[in-house]
């Protein structure tokens, strides 16, 4: 049964472009994952400020596949509601999964301790935040932020 | 945070920034985010990352054939390599002030939960211990003279429990903040002692609209403290109370024109029940973010509490 924790609830989208994907498995992959991320939120117009904080976001995302599934895919698709443009990251994995998701996403949980950076830090880096995970088969985590 | 661990930091700092300006790429700015999440989690903070910044970048600019170098392209990628390096600490940054917002709604539910215990202990617990009264009195004149004593100490005892419930009720939530407001109440507080000790106490409270409950509760306890310390060491002849607001901070002095004090030795814990009382309001302003400070005047000290609101909090 799959748990999932919100940050705001979803709103209806539709894809405005190509989509790319990016099989992550070590930590050379979370470059890919951050340059393609890089490039197509730059092409939607994202000030810079934004694009590093998409790609700190990617680059803890990632970096918790590496560490605890190691292996599993970053999607990332440019997305509209309106005339707003957006980008939506998906990271899923098929690691073992999380027993317990409010507990992995509360601060000082993870190795990144009291910080505040991994995924509950991904999380406050975007607009929409959401993970689901199934123990045994993987997590998904979610994740959107709009332009402007 | 050590010298040494800033020096390595400076080192692979300088090293990652110039590889990114010869080959500017994902991977090197990768790297920059690397070594600021690194740095966070050796405990240095977002200065010392400015500070390593600057050091790289005078390094940068004093190679010569850098002349060559477009400036304005040299500017940009400085500034993406930096905004790498600091963006973990923007993360810790939001999880502090997530979590400041969460520490700031626990204090509202328990600052809540002390008023209706407060009240349930005032009203209903006061009300039991009145017919028990009652009841007694009924008792004794049922019974033969010779016991009169022993009702008398029972309903001795019986007071002693009513002034200690009144106590902690209003420890818990002084009912007068609730009824009054509390500028008011603070007047009438310091009505009260002026009477009691004889001390003339000026008070001005240019404080309107409504704080939060514990904000209240705090500067009531914080003048009451400062109060009921001038009456019983300052051996002052005149006391003055000022609660002030700016946008961002309310503030609750005291002033008063006696003996002074020294402001070490209240702060040590060796103090007795006047140290006890100032640890206690001390406590109270950390939760929230608040100072107290006992300024030396002369004559006289001053004591002040200050504690951070939101503008939007004053209607």
């Amino acid at each position: 049964m799959a748990v999932s924790i919100l940050k705001h609830s979803p709103i209806n989208h539709t894809q405005v472009g190509a989509a790319v994907r990016v099989p992550i498995q070590s930590f050379a992959d979370i470059v890919m994952a951050r340059q393609e991320c890089r490039r197509m939120a730059s092409a939607l117009g994202f000030p810079n400020t934004t694009l590093t904080i998409m790609t700190a976001a990617i680059s803890e995302v990632a970096r918790n596949i590496v560490e605890h599934a190691k292996e599993g895919e970053i999607s990332i698709t440019p997305i509209g509601r309106g005339p707003v443009r957006g980008l939506q990251i998906v990271a899923r994995d098929r690691g073992p999964g999380i027993v317990d998701l409010e507990t992995a996403m509360r601060d000082g949980y993870s190795t990144s301790r009291s910080l505040g950076i991994g995924l509950p830090g991904a999380r406050r880096l975007m607009d929409q935040f959401e993970i689901s995970s199934v123990v045994g088969q993987g997590t998904t985590v979610t994740m959107t932020k709009w332009v402007g | 945070m050590t010298t040494t661990c800033a020096t390595a930091l400076d080192v692979r700092y300088r090293e990652a920034l110039i590889e990114y300006l010869a080959h500017p790429d994902e991977t090197r700015l990768e790297r920059a985010y690397g070594l600021g999440r690194r740095a966070l989690a050796d405990g240095l903070g977002v200065l010392d990352m400015a500070t390593t910044h600057s050091q790289a970048l005078a390094a940068v600019l004093a190679v010569p054939d850098n002349s060559s170098t477009d400036r304005a392209q040299l500017a940009g990628a400085v500034e993406r390599f930096f905004l790498e390096a600091i963006s973990p600490f923007e993360i810790a940054h939001r999880s502090f002030r997530d979590a400041n917002r969460e520490l700031h709604r626990l204090n509202d539910v328990l600052e809540n939960q002390a008023k209706r215990i407060a009240y349930a202990l005032h009203a209903e617990a006061s009300q039991l211990v009145a017919s028990v009264h009652l009841a007694l009195a009924d008792v004794a004149t049922r019974l033969p003279p010779e016991h009169a004593e022993e009702i008398q100490s029972a309903r001795g005892l019986l007071d002693q429990v009513e002034d200690r419930i009144r106590q902690i009720s209003h420890e818990l939530r002084p009912t007068i903040l609730d009824d009054l407001g509390l500028a008011p109440a603070i007047e009438f507080l310091a009505d009260g002692i002026s009477q009691r000790w004889g001390i003339p106490v000026t008070v001005r409270a240019a404080v309107t609209g409504s704080l939060p409950l514990t904000v209240e509760t705090a500067l009531y306890r914080a003048a009451q403290e400062g109060l009921t310390n001038v009456a019983r060491h300052a051996q002052a002849t005149i006391a003055e109370l000022t609660l002030s607001r700016s946008p961002h901070i309310v503030a609750c002095s005291v002033r008063d024109d006696g003996i002074g004090c020294d402001p070490a030795v209240l702060a040590s814990s060796n103090t007795g029940r006047r140290g006890l009382g100032l640890i206690e309001i001390r406590e109270r302003m950390a939760a929230l973010g608040g100072t107290l400070r006992l300024v030396p005047r002369v004559p006289g000290t001053e004591f002040v509490v200050e504690i951070p609101v939101e503008a939007s909090t004053w209607a």
